[in-house]
C-alpha cells in the first residue's frame, strides 16, 4: 500500500477482498446464463455433482442442451429467456421455485462471441444482457456475480510482456472488432459495480479454451483443416481447457473473492508446439495473405476461425499471468474441491 | 534434410558444431521447461545451442575476442549488464552474450532488453525470443530479474547502432530505466566497455526519412551497404576487446529522487567510458605486442 493509504494500480489489481480465498457459507443456489455453451454444460454437470449446490437455474435462448435433459429436476431447472430484455431477466429472479430461496450466485456466460453472424442485435444482446443481469443480481441480493470475459481484451503487439497481468493495457482501439468492444463494455459495467459492499463482482479473463465443440479462437483454429498461420511468427500461448476452466469457475463460485482475474492453462509454449503435440500440420502463408487465405478457407467450409477478429493473435505472444487466481482460489481449493469431498483433485 | 523437415531440431544434431566442453555448457544451462520444451520466456535449448555455436565461432575465430574482468559477473542471482552499443548490426551484443556464456561458471545467459521493432520482423523476432532475448518492457525486466537472470541493457538505445563513424566511441546519453529497475530490485549493475565494434562497419550516413518509413531506428549507408546488397552488412573481422568492471550498487534513493537517479546514471556512464578507455589501452598494447 502506498504512503497515502491508497492502493497503487498494481496492488489494486491484486486486491481481492479481505476474506478472499475463504469458503462461502451455506449452500449455493446458482443462476447460470448462457447454458448452451460447452463450458456451461460441463460446469453444470460439476455443480450438480457437488452436494453443496442446492439448485441450478440454467438460462439461454432456445432449447435445453440434450446432455442436460437427464439432470435431477429437483436441483436443475432450464428456462429459455432473452436476457437482453430487462423484464424477462427480472422474471427469472421471481420464479416461484426460487422466490423463497433466492439465488446467491450468478454466472454470466451468455456472450455472443462468435464473429460469424455478428450483427447489431448481437451487440444489443451482449451489452444489454450484461447490464440487466448485473442490475437484477444486485437488486435481488445476489452475493456473487461472475462474468466470463476473454483474453482478447488485452492489447497485443511487439511490446507485450512475457506474462500479461490483469493490469496490462487493454485494447481500446476504436477500429477493434465490435465483439471486442462489447466485451470491454460488459467488463466496464461489471467494474463499475465492483465496490458494491453486498455483492462480490468478478470478471474472469480466460486464455484460449480447448475442448470439443468450444467456440473459442484457438479451438476453431485447431479444428481448421488445415490451420493457416503467418510465416515467420510463432507466438507463445498458454491455453486452458474447458475442464480446467469449469473447475476454475467452480472455485470462483465456492470461494470469496472479487475483482478481475486471469485464468489460463498450466502449459506455456509456442503455438507451433501445441500443433506438433496434437499431430496437426499447419500451413504457413505470408502475413499479408493471411486474411485472404482465411476468408477463402471459411468460404470453402475448411475453417470456422475468423482471422480478422483478433488479427495480431497469430503474430504476437499472449501468455496470461494467472498468479493472482492461483493465489486466491486454486491455492485454497482443498476445502471445497478436495478428494475427500468427492470433487476433483487439486492440480 | 532432417533439419529442414522438423521444427524441433534435436539437440544432438548441434553437437558437431561445438567442442565437447562448450557442448556440455549448453546442456548444463538450466531452461525451466513449462511443458513444451521452452521456459516462460520462450527460450528453446536447441535454438540457444545453435546461436551459441554461431556465437562461439564468431567469438573465437572471426572477432577473436579478448576479454577480461569476468570475475565481476555474478555467478548466481539477478544482475544488469550495461555497456556501449555500436556497429550497425548488434554483433557487440552477441559477442558479450557469447563471452559471458563461455567464461562464467555455471554458464550464464545475458538476456537483452531488445527494441520492439525486432519482434515485428518475421523469423527474427521468433529467433530472438527462442534464444532468450525479450522486448524491453518493465514487466519483462521484473520477470527476468525475479527469476535470477542476467539482463543486458544498452542504455544508449538502438539508435547508437547507427552512430556515424566520426562519432566513434562517443557515448550517447544513457536512458534511466536500468538504474531505476536495478535499484528497485536491489541487483548490481555490471558495466562493460567494448572496443572493436565501431571498426566492423564505417557508417557514413543515417537515412532517417527512409528509416521512419520502414519503422526502423536508423537506415545505414556505409562504405559497403547498400552498394554490395545484403552482403554489405556483413561486419569486417575487427578484433573485439571487452572489459567488465566492478559491479555497481545503485543508491535506492534513485527510486525517489530524479537528482539521485541522474547521478547514478552518470556514475554508470562514467564507468562504461572508463572501461572503454581501458579496453582501448589493451588494444594498443595488443597491437604493439603483435608488431
Amino acid at each position: 500500500m502506498s504512503r497515502t493509504g491508497k492502493f497503487s494500480p498494481v496492488e489494486l489489481a491484486s486486491h481481492a477482498g479481505d476474506d478472499a480465498g475463504t469458503p462461502r457459507a451455506g449452500r449455493r443456489r446458482v443462476f447460470l446464463a448462457g447454458a448452451r455453451r460447452r463450458v456451461a454444460v460441463h460446469l453444470i454437470e460439476r455443480l450438480l455433482a457437488d452436494p453443496d449446490v442446492e439448485a441450478v437455474l440454467a438460462v439461454d435462448r432456445g432449447a435445453c442442451p440434450p446432455t442436460l435433459m437427464g439432470c435431477d429436476p429437483e436441483r436443475f431447472v432450464f428456462a429459455p429467456a432473452d436476457l437482453s430484455r430487462r423484464r424477462q431477466v427480472d422474471n427469472l429472479f421471481l420464479l416461484d421455485r426460487f422466490r423463497g430461496k433466492p439465488f446467491d450466485t450468478v454466472l454470466h456466460l451468455a456472450f455472443q462471441g462468435n464473429p460469424h453472424g455478428y450483427n447489431f442485435k448481437s451487440h444489443e444482446f451482449n451489452v444489454n444482457a450484461a447490464q440487466h443481469l448485473l442490475e437484477a443480481s444486485l437488486r435481488h441480493g445476489v452475493t456473487k456475480y461472475v462474468f466470463l470475459s476473454s483474453d482478447a481484451v488485452y492489447k497485443l503487439g511487439p511490446r507485450n510482456d512475457y506474462k500479461v497481468r490483469e493490469d496490462a493495457e487493454l485494447n481500446l482501439d476504436p477500429s477493434a472488432h465490435p465483439i471486442l468492444r462489447d466485451t470491454l463494455d460488459a467488463e466496464f459495467i461489471c467494474r463499475a459495480k465492483m465496490d458494491d459492499p453486498t455483492c462480490e463482482v468478478m470478471v474472469i479473463r480466460p486464455s484460449g479454451v480447448f475442448g470439443g465443440g468450444v467456440i473459442s479462437g484457438i479451438n476453431l483454429l485447431f479444428e481448421s483443416n488445415p490451420p493457416v498461420l503467418p510465416v515467420g511468427f510463432d507466438p507463445m500461448v498458454n491455453p486452458t481447457t474447458k475442464e480446467r476452466l469449469s473447475r476454475d469457475l467452480m472455485l470462483a463460485i465456492s470461494l470469496h473473492g472479487k475483482g478481475v482475474f486471469n485464468v489460463a492453462g498450466a502449459t506455456i509454449g509456442p503455438l507451433s508446439r501445441f500443433f506438433e503435440e496434437r499431430g496437426i500440420k499447419p500451413i504457413r502463408v505470408p502475413g499479408p495473405a493471411l486474411k485472404l487465405a482465411n476468408r477463402l478457407q471459411r468460404g470453402l467450409g475448411m475453417t470456422r476461425y475468423h482471422a480478422a477478429f483478433h488479427p495480431k493473435r497469430l503474430y504476437y505472444s499472449l501468455v496470461l499471468d494467472d498468479a493472482k487466481f492461483e493465489r486466491v482460489f486454486r491455492a485454497n481449493a482443498e476445502p471445497v474441491m478436495g478428494i475427500e469431498r468427492g470433487g476433483d483433485e487439486v492440480e | 534434410m532432417r533439419l529442414l523437415r522438423s521444427k524441433r531440431v534435436p539437440l544432438d544434431m548441434l553437437r558437431p558444431l561445438l567442442p565437447d566442453s562448450e557442448w556440455e555448457r549448453v546442456r548444463a544451462y538450466p531452461v525451466q521447461d513449462m511443458g513444451l520444451g521452452t521456459d516462460a520466456f520462450g527460450t528453446r535449448r536447441e535454438l540457444l545451442g545453435f546461436a551459441y555455436a554461431l556465437g562461439y565461432w564468431l567469438h573465437r575465430s572471426y572477432f577473436r575476442v579478448v576479454s577480461s574482468g569476468h570475475e565481476h559477473i555474478p555467478s548466481s542471482g539477478g544482475g544488469v549488464v550495461v555497456g556501449n552499443h555500436s556497429g550497425v548490426l548488434p554483433f557487440d551484443g552477441m559477442m558479450v552474450g557469447a563471452d559471458v556464456f563461455r567464461y562464467t561458471e555455471p554458464p550464464r545467459l545475458v538476456r537483452y532488453m531488445v527494441d520492439y521493432f525486432v519482434y515485428q520482423l518475421p523469423f527474427v523476432g521468433a529467433f530472438f525470443r527462442g534464444v532468450g532475448q525479450m522486448p524491453g518492457t518493465r514487466r519483462n525486466f521484473d520477470g527476468l530479474v525475479e527469476e535470477g537472470h542476467l539482463v543486458g541493457i544498452f542504455p544508449e538505445g538502438a539508435e547508437a547502432l547507427g552512430k556515424l563513424s566520426e562519432r566513434a566511441y562517443e557515448l550517447y546519453p544513457f536512458t534511466h530505466g536500468h538504474v531505476e529497475l536495478a535499484a528497485r530490485h536491489g541487483v548490481p549493475v555490471v558495466p562493460f566497455g567494448l572496443v572493436g565494434a565501431e571498426e566492423q562497419q564505417t557508417m557514413v550516413r543515417d537515412l532517417q526519412p527512409l528509416a521512419r518509413a520502414l519503422r526502423l531506428p536508423y537506415f545505414p549507408i556505409t562504405t559497403t551497404f547498400p552498394w554490395l546488397g545484403p552482403l554489405g552488412l556483413l561486419p569486417r573481422p575487427s578484433r573485439y576487446f571487452i572489459r567488465y568492471g566492478a559491479p555497481l550498487r545503485i543508491d535506492p534513493g534513485a527510486l525517489h529522487s530524479i537528482d539521485v537517479r541522474r547521478r547514478e546514471v552518470e556514475r554508470v556512464r562514467d564507468a562504461v567510458a572508463e572501461l572503454i578507455r581501458e579496453a582501448q589501452a589493451t588494444r594498443r598494447q595488443y597491437a604493439g605486442g603483435s608488431r
